[in-house]
């Protein structure tokens, strides 16, 4: 049987007294971190460390789906060209019209002395880890204060509205995912207009909250971003109505919905970045 | 029942596979994948406490705590507090534990992952959030399993000796 070395004649404290100690210090952590974010700095830290870590170990999986791409039949690549050209035509028609009505959306504008929409600027980003999303829905991504990222930038992918950055690191920066249960995202139903409140549900799903039991809403329904907040640009998609319930309690309907960005399989997003508004009093 | 020897290879081998755990960690986890990926630090740290623990205590599995909170975008010192806890059951039940074989080992860790693993739910929940379902409690069977192989392997690589050298 083995004999317990040197901890028979353990040196200084305790177990349990070095346990106490670690669990005040623990619990002084959390206190610091969730009430006062005192902790950022340490978060910089350790992303500075991880990065390059992170980076080294993505490789071979890139290099993997690059092999993969390069093995694609031709046949299927010929097909995917043709609908692509076909979708890019249709799109440049769509174009022409978008730029005659912005031409004539500024000389309203300008008539009507309101205040021009600054330009958007998009920048790019991958995905560079993802945690466990017991607690919050966040995925870090390989852009960051250098890129020119801040932190309350929507984060979309070519569905949807992916969620909102939430800490800018040096190099690399964490988002919110809209199916976060504290992030509010809001939205109005394409169909009628009505405006409301879509939060993350957990398990990648949102919710609809708030809407009087009158409304007319269904599933099949989308929902776009209203832009009132004035922190996404409005008309972005979210998400798609999946059930509409009535709740025997509440005033409120049960509506959950489906988010139609790529939460956890998409690894390209745009960050929209906008100058940021100035207003005057 | 030999005192171990003080050896630089001794600090090698533990800070290598800890460093190993680390980056397995850091792998691009996604989807089910992540969804069952046991805990390698804990099960590393742990490990460590078991069979050294004059080098490896509660002032790392700290520090590797507070990694794991970065990654999951957690509050600081939610695994850090359910990683020392898994230190102390270590500690308290070390004698008792090296004694069994592989597969009892492995299920005797058992509670004790589960342990770490409630810690963590219990003090996101106080301090953020009610956690979304009980997804969570799948990594402590993973961890238990990936406990098992591990102690598999070290018998096969220094016999019954490791337990003696201890």
């Amino acid at each position: 049987m083995a004999m317990p070395g040197q901890l028979m004649f353990a040196r200084g404290l305790s177990p349990a007294a070095r346990l106490l100690i670690w669990l005040l210090v623990g619990v002084a952590c959390v206190v610091v971190d969730a009430r006062y974010q005192a902790l950022d700095g340490l978060r910089s830290g350790f992303s500075l460390l991880m990065q390059p870590v992170r980076e080294v170990m993505r490789a071979p999986f890139d290099v993997a789906a690059e092999l993969g791409g390069f093995l694609t039949r031709h046949r299927l690549l010929q097909k995917e060209r043709d609908a692509l050209l076909t979708e890019r035509a249709q799109l440049l028609v769509n174009v022409n019209a978008a730029q005659e009505l912005n031409r004539e959306n500024t000389e309203l504008r300008a008539l009507l002395q309101l205040q021009t929409r600054s330009g958007q600027q998009v920048v790019h980003a991958a995905q560079l880890y993802q945690g466990h999303n017991w607690f919050a829905q966040r995925i870090t991504l390989d852009r960051g204060a250098g890129a020119g990222l801040r932190s309350g930038l929507p984060v979309v992918d070519s569905e949807g509205l992916v969620g909102q950055v939430n800490r800018v690191y040096p190099g690399s920066s964490e988002v919110t995912l809209v199916s976060d249960p504290d992030q509010l995202t809001p939205v109005f139903v394409e169909r009628t207009g009505q405006r409301g409140l879509a939060a993350g549900s957990g398990h990648g799903q949102l919710e609809l909250r708030y809407m009087p039991a009158q409304n007319d809403i269904r599933p099949g329904d989308r929902l776009l971003t209203s832009g009132i907040d004035r922190v996404y640009p409005a008309g972005i998609p979210v998400a798609r109505v999946s059930r509409v319930s009535r709740s025997q309690s509440g005033p409120y309907l049960r509506v959950e919905c489906q988010p139609l960005a790529g939460l956890d399989r998409a690894r390209a997003v745009l960050i929209l970045v906008a100058e940021p508004q100035v207003t005057a009093p | 029942m030999s005192v171990p020897t003080q050896t630089s290879g001794n600090w090698r081998r533990i800070l290598g596979t800890l460093v190993v755990a680390v980056l397995l960690e850091q792998l691009p986890w996604a989807g089910w994948a992540l969804a069952v990926r046991p805990d390698f630090v804990l099960v590393g740290v742990l490990f460590w406490t078991l069979h050294r623990p004059a080098r490896i205590g509660f002032g790392v599995a700290f520090f590797l705590g507070l990694l794991a909170d970065f990654q999951d975008g957690a509050v600081f010192g939610q695994h850090a507090i359910a990683y020392v806890i898994g230190v102390y059951l270590v500690l308290f039940l070390r004698l008792r534990l090296l004694q069994f074989d592989p597969l009892r080992q492995a299920a005797q860790l058992f509670p004790i992952l589960l342990a770490v693993q409630l810690t963590v739910l219990l003090v996101g929940w106080l301090a953020v959030n009610p956690p979304a379902g009980l997804l969570m409690l799948l990594p402590v069977l993973s961890s238990s399993v990936l406990w098992y192989l591990i102690a598999l392997l070290v018998r096969l690589l220094h016999g019954k000796g490791m337990q003696d050298r201890a």
